[in-house]
């Protein structure tokens, strides 16, 4: 073309590129879980594929009243306190150990690391380093002991990662503003800091939470005799062969989600009160 | 040490425990190895503006985190009123200091904020809304106590600063580069009300700012600073007018400096001539300088005039040739910048006087001044490097 059009800015061949490369990636992530969504409402005729016949809540009584199942019920029961705990330690110990690390003082680095590590350090090792510690410590193993230990080491550098970019975040003149206008150093923390920094500790209960909720290389050797729920969903998948396995994973979910939802909407709120006045 | 006291108070026993003195002996502050701050010793008087100028890292906001309490001197004793400070916090010491960010809380209304001084002392719920209100209608915020800080325009944030540091009954209000966040318009604004707040409250303020003209029309007392130490602290007049040494005289922008070896001194009438061989005339001043040690002078830019010549022309005493560089107009007068004798000397001609004869870069031409228009500096000039750097404002 010679006669030069004016160009408004057309999209580039790269923009149809990625964009297939999104919608492919979104496919992979949602379609399993739409799938498993799907067929947790199969009816009665009892297929694990589909198609999806004579629609029912059926697999959903199952799982509440287990004939052929297994304990999902105790599991969900051990899985949901210990998440709960989880939460509560990760954001107590990050948020301190994030104010401490706001000075600089001998150390910080290594025990920066020392604490990050345990990113690094593949699952299932440390669940078996946990268990083979434990015996030989002449302890019994149980999600509420050993379980918590191995869950903590994976949920705590989460926590500890965002709490220090929380906290860099956060300019020391309002603390200092705090201790002029006559603050102590506790009203500074109850009236200033942990008022401002609360959408970051939402954010770290949030990962706490999940990350013990869903986790199994830490479970595994760690939870002793009675399984956690993800644990018990692997164990399902071996011996169970019934739609109920997609009931419990669509309820399973649901909670994740239930969760996300209740930690995003609180930081929502927030904000939006910040922003708008009362 | 280059250190001098603002001005001599010899009552400062009389000062009272209500007093909003700031007396600063030896106080020095070291972060590591580096001196922030080295042995300052200042007095700002009981109700005093004073302005503490400089360039960054000169130590100035040291100087006023240290008074505030938000910082402790590695060394030297810090006085308000009668009473030594170092090492209580800011509520005992009778400061408020009013932070360049602001630092409004982001989670609490405005009311709130203004009224979290009297929270901390446990003032109940109304009595505290109460005064916060009183303290926001001197402010004219009344209007928009609900309102969260985010929502508020920087000169409303700013007031809203001040109230909430006045609500402290201080006697001493600490402003650290208050005006630095705020457009031209408002800067002005904000720059008056300031100075007609600390009329109407008779308090001590203490300002940070590197700005020169702020400093000058703010000010009842300008602390000028260099790298830790205090070069002078005087009036704006006399800061302006009669700058103690080469740094000072640059750095308040309006300034020419001379430096040349003194031919004869007879009585404080001094003769210099500049290396360059121009000669320059001091009719009366202190000086004791000796023949042939060195000294420097300075001239007001606006009280230098220019005509044209040529660089071969002889040019008789307080005077000097030179090469135009550039002119820039400023509406009444315009900035004329040239290069002399190898450095840069400036004049600023009036509108009227520039556009009878006007020079355009390239030409040659001889700046003239009055002999009683020079005035002696305290200090041989070391070289100018600093002061294009430093020339703001003027």
């Amino acid at each position: 073309m010679s006669s030069a059009s004016p160009s408004y800015g057309s999209r580039p061949w790269t923009f149809y590129v990625l964009a297939l490369l999104f919608t492919l990636f979104v496919i992979f992530l949602y379609g399993p879980m739409l799938a498993v969504l799907v067929l947790s409402f199969q009816g009665p005729s009892a297929s694990l594929v589909f198609p999806l016949r004579d629609p029912s809540l059926m697999w959903f009584d199952e799982l509440f009243n287990p004939r052929r199942t297994g304990d999902v019920v105790g599991a969900f029961n051990r899985s949901l306190p210990l998440a709960l705990v989880v939460m509560l330690l990760t954001v107590l110990i990050s948020v301190t150990a994030g104010f401490a690390f706001r000075r600089r003082f001998k150390g910080a680095t290594l025990i920066f690391y020392t604490a990050i590590a345990s990113l690094i350090v593949p699952g299932l090792v440390l669940s078996i380093g946990t268990i083979v510690t434990f015996r030989y410590l002449g302890l019994s193993a149980s999600w509420n002991t050993s379980g918590l230990g191995a869950h903590l080491s994976w949920a705590l550098p989460f926590g500890l990662l965002i709490m220090f970019a929380v906290l860099g975040r956060l300019n020391p003149s309002y603390e200092e503003a705090a201790y002029d206008l006559g603050a102590s150093k506790w009203q500074t923390v109850k009236e200033v800091v942990v008022p401002i920094v609360f959408p970051g500790m939402i954010a770290v209960a949030l990962f706490g939470f999940t990350l013990s909720y869903d986790e199994f290389p830490r479970s595994w050797l760690t939870v002793g005799s009675k399984n956690t729920l993800p644990l018990e969903i692997w164990t399902m998948t071996t011996n169970v062969t019934s739609p109920a396995l997609y009931a419990l994973g669509t309820v399973t979910t649901i909670i994740s989600f239930l969760v996300i939802a209740i930690a995003l909407s609180s930081i929502l709120f927030i904000q939006r009160k910040r922003s708008r006045g009362k | 040490m280059n250190t001098m006291t603002a001005k001599a108070t010899p009552d400062t026993a009389a000062a009272t425990r209500e007093s909003g003195e700031i007396r600063l002996v030896g106080v020095t502050k070291k972060f590591g190895n580096a001196y922030a701050v080295e042995s300052i010793d200042l007095t700002i008087p009981h109700g005093s503006y004073c302005c503490l100028l400089g360039p960054s890292g000169c130590g100035k906001t040291t100087i006023l985190r240290m008074i505030a309490g938000h910082e402790t001197p590695s060394s030297g004793e810090i006085y308000i009123g009668d009473e030594m400070v170092v090492g209580k916090p800011p509520v005992e010491r009778g400061t408020a200091m009013m932070f360049q960010s602001y630092a409004l809380f982001p989670h609490l209304s405005i009311l709130d904020n203004v009224a979290f001084y009297l929270k901390m002392r446990n003032v109940g719920k109304d009595e505290r809304r109460r005064k916060a209100l009183e303290m926001l209608e001197r402010v004219q915020l009344d209007h928009l106590k609900d309102r969260m800080p985010a929502q508020l325009s920087g000169g409303q944030q700013q007031r809203v600063a001040l109230a909430r540091s006045l609500i402290t009954n201080p006697k001493v209000l600490l402003l650290d580069e208050p005006l630095s966040a705020l457009d031209e318009f408002l800067r002005l604004k904000m720059r008056g009300e300031l100075k007609s707040l600390q009329d109407e409250l008779g308090i001590t303020f203490v300002h940070v700012t590197h700005t020169q003209p702020e400093a000058i029309a703010l000010a009842d007392m300008v602390v000028v600073m260099d790298t830790g130490r205090i070069d002078q602290a005087d009036s704006a007049n006399t800061i302006f007018n009669r700058p103690k040494t080469p740094y000072v005289a640059r750095f308040m922008g309006g300034q020419n400096v001379l430096t040349g070896t003194v031919e004869s001194n007879a009585g404080g009438a001094v003769a210099l001539k500049s290396a360059a061989g121009s000669t320059f005339e001091i009719p009366s001043s202190d000086s004791a300088a000796a023949v042939g040690s060195k000294l420097s002078i300075a001239v007001r830019r606006d009280q230098v005039s220019i005509r044209r010549g040529d660089e071969s022309s002889s040019v008789g005493a307080n005077s000097i040739a030179g090469v135009v560089e550039a002119t820039e107009y400023q509406g009444s007068y315009v900035k004329v910048t040239l290069q002399a004798e190898g450095d840069e000397f400036v004049a600023n001609v009036s509108d009227r006087a520039f556009f009878a004869e006007p020079v355009e870069a390239g030409d040659a031409v001889v700046a003239t001044w009055n002999p009683e228009d020079v005035h002696v500096l305290s200090k041989v000039d070391t070289g100018g490097a600093a002061g294009s750097y430093l020339d703001g404002g003027h």
